[in-house]
């Protein structure tokens, strides 16, 4: 079936209390969904023809918009702060240059004005940009229900594709990252089929930081997305990396691990054997060169 | 008589409908405000490639509030077709691909007609479907068209009816199998492409309104309004003067927008609800899914030459996968077959073109109609059989490319052409002596030359006409029946006509919508045949116009005519001295000298143009006088860098010269060019993507993915050269398509000089790159 | 379903609107208020036709809906222009030929403008960037960059 012009109906509310959040879940179940930036849900309800008969609309709720940091907390991030005001903040740009990075390659500068990183989360995409990055940068999700507050991490929120730990009377409130370890420098690494603005058909984050506690005198932490069910990171690999020299053999023989671990599926985008390998050498690239850069 | 007064030809003056386009005011169909009365349509799409219709049952849709009809093909037979008259405006007895509308629904709103539709009741039966071309060709192959036999057809195309085969094109031109055997090397090879998409950034919209009296008006999307008429008419039993197509400025045709599309649809379904405008627009998706596409195209060549490199024989059977219906199809069929060799002189010729019916979409016109597909694999088996015989890609064309007066392929004398200043330029400007380094340690970098030809593929007398009409103070209206689809053809227009009248430019309007109630009768927007004979039509018609102004003031001056010129808008004896502006003279004339009486009047100017010297060729070898109006020729050549890592491609530079007999407007010709380096670069990486159920699974831009501004080359070199031809306006011929066909065989080559891998099959994509050179690698270790 | 009373502010005039929820800015402008522009390419954020400028940002008018805007500045092609005076990047598109069909053209001038407002001097590689999200079939973007680094010379978004 074909996607239909134009949305289909459906009765908009905005929410200015967290309590008409809880009210609204419970009165209308799963005949509302919550509306963030709209960017994935739009289409999907265009896609699918239909939708919920209620969306509530949470970006005003207080808080909800913020970006703040301080150094022993780290950044918070409201769940419907946009991909743009999340990578133009000065904070994240100093402290966070990888989610920065991965922000700025999701789909369009259009697009990054309404897109949130919260909807963004909760979509649930297992290709999506952010979730690498928000991995290696050990993220936590703060979700609120008439219950009180809840914190998962992300390996915990994300159960499959497009699918989350949120419970029904549950939503997404705030994203927190830690304050990552001093000097940790990184990038994140994407592979489209154009040379911007397309989903990843590999992408890998790759964070990295001096540890002398470790035998090769760095800790690596590496996020990699669109080759599993979710995004994920490979402690075996961090593991190895931690306990070895940092030489291009080793960083090579990590990079075959990931691949090893790595189980694309294939599609129209790509084949699962080219998945597999560009795991192997995006993330070989991405070791070799935060390497130089911590140098 | 040429006459160049205000030095305008050759002049790149600014675009006459840029103002409008970068304010927003410019209107494009769906920008039309009809008002409340307006009803919206959905069409109902059959969810098989092939199928028969046992029964449809409206009554619920129908049943529906807010539904004010809902229209099925059960009494309309009646089919759609220029050259073969093989397509229902609603599918009736049987679908034949994916999408195919079977019903259209009008609601008084976009989302009733929405619920309207699903509520439709279609029972099928499925049928076998097929999708190769070859396959299909096949004489077992199940028939997707059984009445093939009952189609009108026009006489130059030949169906064989009982099988899938639309059309078949041969060419028996000397000896191939005796020639072959004398060869010194002899390559063969298999290419394929998929089908790819227009994707014009506006979809095809239309309105249609039917009033009580049975006269229809359809405002479209549309690059051939009198063709559209012509079709809908004929299909419908409208008689012209009752059917008036308006057609706005065109947001991207390619092709695409050239035929019918889904038009007639919304003819029938306004006339159901008479008296109310109907609009039936397409979604994104329905843009990707349900309008006409680039054939696809299965081609076996054979290619022999001496020990000299020259060409001796070709072999080809051509299959391309025309589609559900193959109107278009066939044509490009016979195109492909009568210039089969490409831009080569070969003596001695087998070839055998053939259109065949596949369960994909409508196969059809779009950039370069069959030029693009052939020159896929004809430019890459030059370069291997150049490397058979130890000679460099660039020297091997020199010594075969087509010359000015060879008798080409088809038996017809080649026009002026220098196909050599086309290849010296690009090998020039991309450096093609020097080898260059890559760009970074983990690339590899190599360059690739193709050269192409094309002529424009219409039927023997396809005529343009125009009128130019001036206003009270001089200013002029040019009428024409061409369309701006954002190639300048009003521009060009609008050029030709002040120069000839000697008018400032400024002073002259395109009048637009094209507007079959008004505008004078356009074949069509296609085959980048407007500058060369809408040209001809405008240049007639302001010569026309200019000899009324001027035989008026001869005689009123009592002067010869020869003595006479217009600049400026001022008509000036060499002679006298006089000076006579053409301000109000334009329409009320000149009065006798003694005021007992007047001279002249409203001054129209008409002109036509039509060729008169195209000739048939017969049926079995191909040959005869002359198969075509012109060629026009070029050459590409591309640089480029392959990622070892990721199989991604990096074009550096294109190099793209192109001889266009002469350039009115130089700077619309380098638009042109760019755009079109652009454009074939990105069809490299183009394909519609079919699951095993015919369905199409990439129709968004997500996953059909067209160049972006990050994507261009780092730099285009674009020229032209001029060879004049002798019936285009000051020997002006088109080069709209040209600009794109040969530049996925480029890449191709330059891959191969880079990596050493040839791709027979099209969409690259960085995928089978990298995967191929692995493979490569580890077969070398073995 | 119950409609919203809702004012926008539409190149500077404010407009009060009676909007469905689920009407997007796209139709709003299109089809309540005759500003015909903006375009619809895809409806899905991916062309960029549909781009207008938000309290000076852009975003993908397809993808927002109407209701969410209350109070908010919204500029579209039609407004950049004013008394028949183009601004210096629509003076460039056309200088430049960076226009064929037209198409894509509103949307790419208020991409476009934006950009130069918050980068007044881009590289070309910061156009591409800013403008990935603006399709076009025609014209195969350099005159596009050259336009939008033309108009940075010669006085940028005023």
């Amino acid at each position: 079936m074909l996607a239909r012009p134009g949305l289909p109906d459906f009765e908009y509310i905005k929410a200015e209390t967290f309590q008409d959040v809880f009210d609204w879940m419970k009165e209308k179940g799963d005949d509302l969904k919550l509306l963030m930036g709209g960017t994935d849900l739009f289409i999907q309800m265009r896609d699918r023809g239909e939708g919920p008969g209620f969306l509530l609309d949470v970006k005003g709720l207080p808080g909800m918009r913020e970006i703040s940091f301080d150094r022993k907390n780290g950044l918070k991030v409201g769940a419907a702060a946009t991909l743009n005001s999340l990578s133009s903040h000065p904070n994240s740009l100093t402290y966070y240059s990888v989610l920065c990075q991965a922000a700025d390659t999701v789909g369009n500068y259009q697009l990054r004005n309404l897109a949130t990183l919260g909807g963004n989360i909760c979509n649930a995409s297992p290709s999506a940009d952010m979730s690498p990055a928000a991995l290696v940068y050990d993220g936590i999700v703060v979700v609120e229900s008439p219950r009180g507050e809840r914190e998962l991490s992300l390996d915990q929120f994300w159960v499959g594709p497009g699918k989350t730990a949120l419970e029904k009377d549950e939503f997404l409130k705030r994203i927190h990252f830690p304050t990552p370890p001093d000097k940790a420098a990184g990038s994140y690494y994407k592979l489209g089929r154009s040379k911007m603005g397309d989903l990843a058909i590999v992408g890998v984050a790759v964070l990295a930081f001096p540890d002398p506690n470790q035998p090769a005198g760095v800790q690596f932490r590496i996020g990699i997305n669109s080759t599993a069910p979710t995004a994920y990171r490979v402690p075996a690999v961090e593991e190895f990396l931690a306990q070895n020299p940092t030489t291009d053999e080793i960083l090579y023989k990590a990079a075959e691990m990931a691949m090893d671990i790595s189980s694309p599926i294939e599609d129209q985008r790509a084949t699962a054997i080219y998945q597999k390998k560009m795991v192997r050498n995006l993330v070989f690239k991405g070791l070799k060169e935060v390497r130089e850069i911590l140098k | 008589m040429t006459i160049t007064e205000s030095g305008l030809i050759g002049k790149s003056v600014q675009r006459t409908d840029v103002i409008d386009k970068v304010t927003g005011c410019a209107v494009f169909v769906d920008d039309i405000q009809f008002g409340p009365n307006l009803l919206h349509s959905r069409l109902v799409r059959s969810p098989y490639p092939h199928a028969l219709i046992k029964k449809i049952d409206t009554s619920k849709a129908e049943a529906l509030p807010g539904v004010r009809a809902v229209v099925t093909g059960k009494d309309l037979t009646a089919r759609l077709g220029l050259y073969l008259i093989d397509r229902p405006i609603f599918a009736y007895d049987r679908v034949r691909v994916y999408g195919e509308p079977v019903a259209g629904v009008v609601a008084t709103s976009e989302d009733i007609a929405i619920e309207a539709v699903k509520l439709v009741e279609v029972e099928y039966e499925v049928l076998p479907a097929i999708y190769d071309p070859v396959e299909s060709a096949q004489p077992d192959a199940p028939l997707i068209h059984p009445d093939l036999g009952s189609y009108s057809v026009v006489n130059f195309i030949f169906p064989e009816p009982g099988t899938n085969i639309s059309e078949h094109f041969k060419i028996r031109k000397g000896d191939a199998e005796a020639a072959f055997a004398a060869c010194e090397a002899v390559v063969e090879g298999r290419f394929r492409l998929p089908p790819i998409e227009h994707v014009p950034l506006e979809t095809h919209t239309s309105v249609a309104l039917c009033e009580k009296t049975g006269q229809v008006t359809l405002w479209a999307t549309s690059q051939s309004p009198f063709a559209m008429r012509d079709m809908i008419a004929q299909s419908l039993g409208i008689s012209h003067n009752k059917l008036r197509v308006i057609a706005p400025l065109v947001g991207g045709g390619f092709g695409g927008k050239a035929g019918v599309t889904m038009e007639a649809c919304a003819v029938v379904m306004a006339q159901a609800v008479e008296g109310r405008p109907v609009k039936l627009r397409l979604t994104r998706e329905e843009e990707f899914v349900g309008t006409s596409t680039r054939q696809s195209l299965i081609s076996d060549i054979k290619v022999g030459c001496d020990k000299d490199g020259n060409l001796q024989a070709m072999e080809l059977t051509y299959y391309f996968g025309g589609g559900a219906y193959n109107d278009y199809g066939v044509n490009i069929a016979r195109a492909a077959g009568y210039s089969c060799t490409g831009p080569y002189d070969v003596p001695n010729v087998k070839a055998d073109s053939l259109c065949v019916y596949t369960n994909t979409p409508v196969g059809s016109a779009m950039r370069g109609f069959g030029m693009p597909e052939i020159h896929w694999g004809l430019e890459q088996i030059m370069d291997r059989l150049a490397e058979e015989v130890g000679m460099d890609p660039v020297e091997f064309r020199h010594i075969n490319c087509v010359q000015t007066d060879d008798e080409i392929v088809s038996g017809m004398k080649m026009n002026p052409i220098d196909l050599d200043a086309c290849i010296d330029k690009v090998t020039k400007a991309i450096k093609w002596d020097i080898k260059e380094e890559p760009t970074a340690p983990n690339k590899k970098r190599g360059k690739g030359i193709a050269i192409m030809w094309k002529a424009p593929a219409m039927p023997p007398n396809p005529g343009s006409s125009a009128v130019v009409r001036f206003n009270e103070d001089a200013t002029l209206q040019v009428e024409v029946g061409g369309q701006e689809i954002g190639q300048g053809a009003f521009t060009v227009a609008a050029q030709i006509a002040a120069d000839v009248l000697g008018v400032p430019y400024e002073k002259v309007t395109v009048s637009t919508p094209i507007d079959t109630k008004y505008s004078p009768y356009e074949w069509q927007t296609v085959a980048s045949r407007l500058t060369w004979s809408m040209g001809n039509a405008v240049k007639a018609a302001a010569e026309d116009a200019r000899f009324q102004i001027l035989e008026t003031v001869a005689d009123a001056w009592n002067e010869d005519i020869e003595d006479l010129t217009i600049k400026d808008g001022i008509v000036i004896s060499f002679k006298s001295e006089r000076e006579q502006p053409l301000n109000k003279m334009v329409i009320y004339g000149m009065p006798n000298d003694d005021f007992e009486g007047w001279k002249g009047g409203p001054v129209i100017g008409r002109g036509h143009f039509m060729p008169t010297y195209v000739t048939n060729l017969d049926p079995e070898t191909g040959q005869g006088t002359r198969a075509v109006v012109h060629y026009t020729v070029g050459a590409q050549a591309v640089d480029l860098e392959v990622d070892l890592e990721t199989g991604q491609l990096e074009v550096l530079n294109i190099a793209s010269v192109y001889d266009v007999g002469r350039a009115i407007n130089p700077d619309l010709i380098m638009t042109q060019i760019e755009g079109g380096a652009v454009h074939g670069m990105s069809s490299a990486y183009e394909a519609m993507i079919f699951n095993e159920d015919g369905v199409v699974i990439n129709p968004s831009f997500v996953d059909y993915r067209i160049a972006t501004i990050a994507d261009i080359p780092r730099k285009i070199h674009g020229d032209y050269v001029e060879t004049p031809i002798d019936d285009g306006p000051w020997g002006a011929r088109g080069v709209g398509e040209h600009v794109m066909v040969q530049t996925a065989p480029a890449i191709a080559n330059a891959l191969y000089d880079a990596v050493g891998i040839r791709f027979s099959d099209l969409p690259l994509s960085a995928d089978k790159i990298y995967m191929a050179m692995e493979e490569k690698e580890s077969t070398q270790k073995d | 379903m119950a409609k919203h009373t809702i004012t926008l502010i539409i190149n500077g005039q404010s407009e009060e609107l009676l909007v469905p929820s689920n009407m997007t800015l796209l139709h709003v402008l299109r089809d309540q208020l005759g500003l015909t522009g903006t375009k619809n390419g895809c409806e899905a954020g991916e062309c960029g036709a549909c781009t207008v400028l938000v309290d000076g940002e852009p975003i993908n008018s397809c993808l927002v809906l109407a209701v969410e805007l209350e109070g908010r500045e919204i500029t579209t092609i039609e407004g950049l222009s004013s008394n028949g005076k183009l601004t210096p990047l629509q003076q460039a598109f056309a200088d430049l030929n960076a226009v064929q069909c037209g198409y894509c053209t509103p949307g790419m001038l208020m991409a476009g403008t934006a950009l130069l407002k918050r980068n007044p001097n881009p590289t070309a590689e910061e156009i591409q960037k800013a403008l990935v999200g603006n399709l076009c079939r025609c014209t195969g973007y350099q005159r596009i960059i050259d336009a939008i680094m033309e108009a940075s010379r010669n006085g940028g978004a005023q």
